[in-house]
């Protein structure tokens, strides 16, 4: 290797390395693990994770860092939902094959739900029972701030009791009537039945005992799970994990990223898995994932939008194309609590203005190619929804550098080289506003996810277009994971405040539930809510969007954040363009951006 | 004291000191080789290109033009242009200063180093020397792109920080160079001289050791140079490198790649072929130092 050699080695040996060298990059090195010809068996299938995705979470509550749609997907393989509400069946809505539960009456009057678990087995040949649904939401009570779907004043807040009627009967009741789709759809669906006969414990020596039920025993054992969880080299040697209700069983989990699952022998539920062995590979980047799908090592994987033009050879070598579309939005947030550009970030003028540099049209068709959609509002606009109010629909804020630079200029700001900054600091209306001091310069940083071709390239067409209105806009990479747990929710104190943007949207920011209701994302105090907006006149359309089963409700939430800015908002793109070995099928490809391996299946291999 | 021991003046058995004729007789041979002259010709023909022809051929490597991305090569574009509608000639000029700035910065720290550290482990010798080549075996035994991979991954290094990371995974190899020369010239009569006579150990060192060692030095300069290159071009390639709209050889590499089958070419070859050839070239300027150094082979 170059750096090992001496000076004695010779001078067309070096002028061979560095030509091999350069063929080593040209066949991507950098990939994911098989050499074989896909899995090379009808017993197995190798999937493509996202690029620069490593999973890195399994157990079925955690906090926000481990957030990701990927590590929930392998998750619920292993433990099932109590309610699987998804779109694995090809449209958005209760999918019973795959859920603990098979039914939910809810109350005459909103207040209560009476669920019924069906008859199944942990895979240690435990019945799952009311009990260990009452395992979950014990933790999760007394962990609330610490679980990743936490939003103030919704679940498990919003859940008064839960009351066990029998094994297999129970009653959650809440504090208001509330519109039983959302409740079934958005808050019920986050229950995930633990096994408390193996868990309920704070040591890997102690004893299983009830410790849940009081909530200091529910904050050591919440504390032990998420410890051991923490542990990723023993995800397939702990015995923890190896009591599950999934399809499938962990065979292998490295810390590099890839992942063999096992299919559950022990399985009693209706999502059987069809494919025994299920390989999840890690790619550092969409190239490497795309010379792995040519050199034919993927069965299912995914291309660059920018590179859909090829269809063509992939059809050839025995592959079809099939654009993955996600219910979700793309965005920006920006951190409303960062000590130097947080005050700028509260001013609405500079959002618009900021809002006004981002040319959504053209980024979608050259960019994305063609395979986004804009995106002007929190409702998903990609899919038809009675949710989306016009305003949103019709873009509050075009795009203009020039309206955007005489907003800036008409607020106190005066360009000096290149760059805003504020000449007039007060908060007067033609002033830069409340806490924004003289001398400040209007330049943004932004931590993106790395690892995306496509991604680099947005970030370089909002740079040159910000330049373009007087605003700088600085650019760090850091793969997905890092850039999720750098933007956190933070004081203005904190070390971690540092953050002013963040992108972690290559593939969509937010993958919704059925209801697109932004609870999480935009009320104060959100638990993905990561810059910190906050505005009491959304919150009150935001509470109303869970109570209320109009449309009206969710176009008034719509047409609110269209026009107040909490982020950024971005076109949103294809969750992937995927590419599927044909011979695969069985499965509709999830709009809220979850796998379903269970329901993989091979036709002909 | 040093007009009476001029290292010049010193009979020496392998290694000739650096002496005005010394160098013209090195000058010679090296213009005898002629790939170390091809060599030198086209680092010189990169560094016109990189550091003159933006004056000559300007282009606005700043802001993208989403109505002109993936051009062909034309009379407007020579080059073409690249996915968001950079033109590609002047980007290989704006990303060529980049690797040949970090390459070459990053070579000399390495260097740098690599001669301290070893010059004082093979003066010192006996348990200091033990223990200074152990840390270079460990270094030495831990691949320097999996260092960089996980530096890149904790933090995003900046242009000087990269230089600074490069440097440090790239002085193992020169230190023991520089170590193997000095525990040869510690034992010339000169040093001896020095030492008996009341000199310092660190006058030992800078003033005979290190000149006298420059011949290896320079040599190994100029392959750090050439390896530093090639690493900036890995770690850009990873999509670790310097950060947008900043770019390099090697991140150019990488962001045409997305298009290899697409038939944009020009989005590769050029970056590809300018690694190769200032690789290659500054190899070849090193071998022919070493041969114009190299005492055996004067005639």
């Amino acid at each position: 290797m170059i750096l090992t050699r001496t000076v004695n080695s010779r001078r067309w040996a070096l002028a061979a390395g560095a030509a091999t060298t350069a063929a080593v990059l040209l066949s991507g090195c950098s990939g994911g693990g098989t050499t074989s010809s896909g899995s090379g068996s009808s017993d197995s299938i190798n999937y493509a994770l996202p690029a620069n995705f490593t999973p890195n979470w399994i157990l079925p509550v955690g906090t926000a860092a481990h957030l990701n749609t990927n590590n929930s997907s392998i998750s619920q393989s292993l433990w099932e939902p109590l309610i699987a509400y998804d779109g694995s069946t090809g449209k958005v809505g209760w999918n019973k094959d795959n859920s603990l539960a098979t039914a939910a009456d809810f109350a005459e009057d909103g207040k209560s739900v009476k669920i019924t678990l069906g008859d199944r087995h942990w895979s240690d040949g435990e019945q799952i029972t009311s009990r260990d649904v009452q395992f979950w939401f014990n933790l999760v009570k007394a962990n609330k701030e610490d679980w990743a779907s936490y939003s103030p004043g919704k679940a498990p807040d919003n859940w008064t009791a839960l009351k066990i009627v029998d094994d297999t009967h129970f009653t959650i009741t809440f504090d208001k009537a509330y519109n039983t789709q959302w409740m079934l759809a958005n808050e019920l669906s986050m229950i995930r039945p633990m096994p408390q006969h193996v868990w309920d414990k704070t040591s890997d020596a102690g004893k299983v005992s009830d410790l849940d039920l009081t909530p200091e025993g529910a904050k050591k054992v919440w504390t032990y799970l998420n410890t051991a969880a923490k542990k990723i080299s023993g995800y397939a040697t702990d015995p923890l994990w190896k009591t599950v209700s999934g399809p499938y069983t962990i065979k292998s989990f490295s810390t590099a990223g890839k992942v063999q699952l096992l299919a559950n022998a022990k399985y009693d539920g209706g999502g059987k898995a069809n494919i025994k062995t299920v390989n999840l590979l890690p790619f550092t980047t969409t190239d490497a994932e795309e010379n792995a799908l040519r050199a034919g090592t993927v069965d299912y994987g995914y291309i660059n939008a920018t590179n859909l033009s090829q269809e063509a050879s992939f059809t050839a070598k025995g592959y079809t194309l099939k654009p993955w579309a996600g219910w979700a939005i793309t965005y920006m947030p920006y951190n409303f609590n960062n000590p130097a550009m947080g005050p700028v970030f509260k001013q609405l003028y500079a959002r618009q203005a900021i809002q006004m540099s981002v040319d959504q049209a053209t980024l979608s068709k050259v960019i994305f190619n063609g395979t986004a959609v804009s995106t002007y509002g929190p409702v998903p606009q990609g899919q038809t929804s009675s949710f989306v109010s016009e305003a949103q629909k019709n873009n509050p804020y075009p795009f203009s550098t020039a309206k955007a630079r005489k907003l800036l200029t008409d607020h106190g700001w005066t360009e000096q080289n290149g760059t805003m900054v504020c000449t007039d600091a007060g908060s007067g209306d033609d002033q830069c506003g409340a806490g924004v001091d003289k001398g400040t310069k209007f330049k943004m940083q932004v931590l993106s996810q790395s690892g995306s071709t496509v991604t680099d390239n947005l970030m370089s067409a909002l740079q040159s277009s910000f330049a373009k209105s007087g605003i700088g806009f600085g650019i760090k990479t850091a793969p997905v994971n890092s850039v999720l747990s750098q933007a956190g929710q933070c004081k203005a104190g904190d070390s971690g405040c540092k953050w002013q943007l963040s992108f972690f949207g290559s593939a969509g920011s937010w993958y919704f539930p059925a209801y697109p209701s932004g609870d999480s994302l935009f009320a104060t105090g959100g638990g993905s809510n990561f810059g910190s907006y906050s505005n009491p006149d959304v919150d009150k359309l935001v509470e109303k969007t869970t109570t209320d089963s109009s449309d009206a409700a969710m176009q008034k939430y719509s047409e609110a954040l269209a026009k107040d800015l909490p982020v950024i908002w971005l076109p949103e793109p294809d969750y992937q363009v995927s590419v599927v070995r044909s011979g695969l099928g069985g499965f509709a490809q999830d709009s809220l951006a979850n796998f379903h391996p269970a329901m993989w299946k091979w036709t002909k291999k | 004291m040093s007009a009476v021991i001029q290292p010049g003046r010193v009979p020496g058995k392998a290694t000739a000191p650096v002496t005005a004729s010394g160098t013209r007789l090195a000058v010679r041979r090296f213009r005898r080789n002629r790939l170390a002259v091809v060599g030198l010709g086209v680092v010189a023909f990169f560094f016109l290109f990189c550091f003159v022809g933006p004056l000559v051929y300007s282009t606005d490597q700043t802001h993208t033009l989403l109505d002109q991305v993936n051009l062909a090569p034309s009379g407007s574009h020579w080059l073409g242009t690249d996915a968001v509608g950079h033109d590609v000639l002047g980007r290989l000029m704006y990303g060529g200063k980049v690797s040949l700035i970090v390459g070459l910065a990053a070579g000399v720290l390495a260097t740098v180093i690599g001669t301290l550290w070893g010059a004082v482990a093979g003066y010192a010798g006996g348990w200091i020397d033990a223990v200074m080549m152990r840390v270079v075996d460990a270094g030495i035994a831990i691949p320097a792109l999996f260092i960089l991979l996980v530096v890149s991954a904790i933090t995003t290094p900046d242009l000087t920080g990269l230089i600074v990371i490069l440097g440090f995974v790239s002085w193992l190899v020169p230190s023991r160079l520089i170590r193997a020369e000095t525990l040869s010239l510690k034992n010339r009569d000169y040093v001896l001289t020095l030492r008996a006579i009341g000199g310092t150990h660190g006058r030992a060192i800078i003033r005979h050791i290190l000149p006298n060692s420059v011949s290896t030095i320079i040599v190994a300069a100029t392959f750090q140079i050439a390896d530093a290159i090639l690493l900036v071009a890995y770690v850009s390639y990873l999509g670790l490198g310097v950060q947008p709209p900043s770019t390099d050889w090697g991140g150019m590499l990488s962001a045409g790649l997305t298009a290899a089958y697409s038939g944009y070419w020009w989005l590769i070859i050029p970056p590809g072929l300018a690694i190769i050839l200032v690789v290659w070239a500054f190899n070849a300027i090193g071998d022919g130092l070493r041969d114009a150094f190299d005492v055996r082979g004067r005639g």
